[in-house]
């Protein structure tokens, strides 16, 4: 039987092989969702999973998840203006960072916000650091674990970069005093400020930027950033000064690849690194997208060793949204959790939630599914899954983009 | 093998799994004798909501026969209905059909199966198609036989027994049994206690009308060992069974340089061994199969299914005892 004449294939039907699912939620209508995931236990014992929102008018939700079975909303916030979004967040203990951005450079409000949230229904806000500019779009993404330093893309009120698309970089905010959050170090890619006296770096097809996106610490090396720079390709930092952060190594897959690298994991105990790219083009327009797996024993010299394998595009790419690799599971440095270096989790849009074993690195080997139908409400005809976190107790939380809210599933393999 | 890139979370058998499966797609073979209802029950599985997503495999080992015709009538409706059901129909090789299907899949060109039902012709022996996973190094790194279910008709069934050694190593070498047409018999007393004599390790079922619940073709059966069944059981056909059990934790070595010893000497009589162990070093049980001289790798769960750490493996041999693979275990455990 072929593609062409299979009807099954042709209206892609759903998938759930190996991954069961518990529950969905769309989040009061409100279920188009972005890249901030996090786990916190409340001081009443309730699990309580904090969403960013992919884009206005809501900022974030509070979902109580103690029984994945039956997520429930406990608060949902909205945001002060239409053209702001909050796509990124982190929570610490009962401190919850929230990055907004917005859709024009000098808009406001635009920058990083703390919450105390040990009251869950009850968000308080604790300060706003200000990150807006003639030149910034404020916070895309943030980094906080250690509920020391956040670790940000941000724009900067005296940041002027050589292109438009190039306004968001490295900043490292100290928060150890909440209310009064300050900078303590940053880095931009050489070439992207107006004022660097290097050319700036040639313009991808795409052009979506050199500009920094995931910003990854861990307390296993609280000394290195792994930090991905979109078009820039993906750079291991030395921080050991903060103030002074210093390159160790890059790598990039483009050219010939298009760009939009995402976010770096290291896989310590493995001398290992999973780096994602982002699909952001309809259609499969960019595609390939892909997870890619680096043997970093040597971290002045990452190389490439494999990809996580996905179907192929013409199964996809017209079943409406993006295909293509975006979040992986981060083994966020938290009690609540999920630390593994031998299965790797990451959401594909429109090619669902995929789950692979990496015992042997050389050939990733797809171990799980999930692509659930379009839900109700979306404009695209299809799933686009987001973002992916996975919890202590082994339960994964997946969103959509644009309707279909939370997710929660069991691993079955 | 990953040498480079070890992960200090793996046990020594590599990554620990929820279920013996893994990952891989779960297999159920059915066989049973020609008439017993085999189709029947598969068509009825088929249509529930449990059967969603699985491809049959009709194993004919020759001339298309008339399941097969029934079969492809009815799984060729399915797919039009769209419940996710699909149908080959192996006119050549098992092998090779299992082989298209998973290129198939990964072309995108059939939907995504969950599970796989193989119906085997009335005469077949199960070994080989056991075999077939435990020796295709694709075939084995891809599928896992869940559960081998042989459909046993309640009103020949008896006769088919006496007569039949065929029929008798279907049911010896199940992991479960269903009694068939019990509506027609107006019983199955007899039967089910014939059958309990040849497989005292089986879960005996009824299926009336050729109604079943549908996980009986999917759970994987419990190793609980009967424990009405002190002795050994042996049929006219010197086939017997028997369970090996131990509460201590057993060194690898022991159990892998037992087997090895048996396989060198008595591997074809080896029909097949499956169980869990307790194994030092271990967290959770080690998942062991063996058909003759075959077996897949072996597997670490995650957690053991209950609080008993006990070691136990169903052995069902040809002319070996269970005495002696205790005393060999014993011995090959006090020297290594």
């Amino acid at each position: 039987m072929s593609a062409a004449t299979n009807p099954l294939n042709k209206s892609g039907e759903p998938i759930a092989w190996n991954f069961k699912l518990l529950a969905q939620n769309d989040l009061g209508g409100f279920g188009g969702m972005g890249e901030g995931m996090s786990v916190q236990i409340a001081k009443d014992g309730r699990r309580i999973i904090w969403l960013a929102h992919e884009s206005a008018p809501k900022n974030f939700t509070g979902v109580d998840v103690s029984d994945p079975r039956n997520p429930k909303v406990i608060v949902q916030t909205d945001l002060p203006q239409p053209y702001m979004r909050s796509n990124s967040l982190e929570t610490a203990g009962d401190i919850m960072t929230v990055a907004y951005q917005t859709q024009k450079v000098g808009q406001q409000p635009a920058g990083l916000e703390l919450f105390d949230i040990s009251v869950p229904e009850k968000p308080r806000s604790i300060s706003f650091f200000d990150c807006s500019g003639p030149h910034s779009r404020g916070v895309h993404q943030l980094w906080f674990c250690d509920g020391e330093y956040v670790h940000m893309a941000s724009g900067a009120p005296d940041f002027k970069p050589s292109h438009p698309n190039d306004d968001q970089f490295y900043r490292c905010i100290d928060v150890r005093n909440p209310a009064k959050p300050k900078e303590v170090g940053r880095w931009w890619m050489p070439g992207t400020s107006a004022t660097d006296n290097v050319a700036p770096p040639p313009r991808h097809p795409l052009d979506k930027g050199y500009r920094a996106h995931n910003t990854n610490c861990y307390p296993q090396r609280p000394d290195r950033l792994y930090l991905c720079y979109i078009d820039g390709g993906m750079f291991v930092m030395d921080i050991k000064d903060k103030a002074n952060p210093k390159v160790i190594s890059h790598w990039t897959n483009s050219p010939p690849y298009t760009g939009f690298m995402h976010t770096a994991v290291p896989l310590f105990d493995r001398n290992l690194m999973l780096v994602t790219d982002e699909s952001t083009e309809n259609a499969g327009k960019d595609w390939p997208k892909l997870i890619w797996v680096l043997d970093m024993r040597d971290e002045t010299h990452p190389v490439s060793i494999a990809t996580c394998p996905l179907p192929p595009v013409d199964a996809y790419k017209d079943r409406g949204g993006r295909f293509g690799a975006h979040n992986i599971h981060e083994n966020v440095p938290l009690p609540t959790s999920w630390q593994n270096d031998q299965i790797v989790i990451g959401t594909f849009f429109n090619g669902g939630l995929r789950a692979y074993d990496i015992a042997n690195p050389y050939q990733p080997k797809e171990i799980a599914t999930f692509v659930p139908p379009a839900p109700a409400g979306t404009p695209v005809g299809a799933i686009q899954l987001n973002d992916v976190f996975v919890d202590e107790r082994g339960i994964v939380y997946t969103v959509d983009r644009f309707s279909g809210g939370l997710y929660t599933l069991e691993m079955e393999f | 093998m990953n040498s480079p890139f070890p992960s200090p979370a793996a046990g020594p058998f590599g990554r620990r799994l929820k279920r013996a499966r893994g990952a891989k797609v779960p297999v159920t073979v059915v066989t049973g004798f020609l008439g017993a209802g085999k189709t029947t029950l598969i068509k009825s599985f088929l249509a529930s909501p449990e059967g969603q997503g699985t491809a049959v495999v009709v194993n004919e080992f020759g001339a298309a026969g008339i399941d097969d015709a029934l079969l492809r009538a009815s799984s060729d409706e399915t797919v039009l209905i769209g419940n996710g059901c699909l149908c080959c129909i192996a006119r050549s090789d098992l092998q090779e059909a299992l082989r298209r299907l998973v290129i198939e899949r990964e072309r995108g060109e059939i939907p995504d199966f969950k599970r796989i039902v193989i119906e085997t012709s009335g005469l077949a022996d199960p070994s080989p198609i056991l075999q077939t996973f435990a020796t295709d190094r694709a075939l084995g790194d891809t599928f896992h036989v869940e559960v081998v279910v042989t459909v046993v008709d309640a009103v020949t069934g008896l006769d088919m027994l006496d007569q039949s050694p065929e029929a008798r190593r279907q049911v010896m070498l199940a992991d479960r049994l269903v009694i068939s047409k019990t509506d027609i018999a107006g019983g199955s007393d007899a039967i089910a206690s014939r059958l309990r004599a040849l497989n005292p390790n089986a879960e005996i079922i009824e299926a009336a009308n050729g109604k079943l619940d549908p996980s009986r073709l999917t759970e994987p059966a419990a190793l609980t060992r009967n424990p009405f069944l002190a002795d050994e059981a042996v049929h006219s056909d010197g086939i017997g069974s028997f369970v090996i059990t131990d509460d201590k934790p057993m060194p690898w070595a022991a159990f892998a340089k037992t087997m090895e010893t048996l396989i060198a000497l008595r591997g074809p009589d080896l029909l097949r061994v499956k169980g869990f162990l307790n194994v030092e070093g271990c967290r959770g049980p080690v998942v062991v199969q063996f058909v003759q001289h075959l077996a897949p790798p072996p597997v670490e769960l995650e957690a053991w299914p209950d609080g008993d750490h006990v070691s136990r493996v169903v052995f069902i041999t040809r002319g070996i005892g269970e005495r002696q693979v205790r005393d060999l275990l014993k011995a090959v455990w006090a020297i290594i």
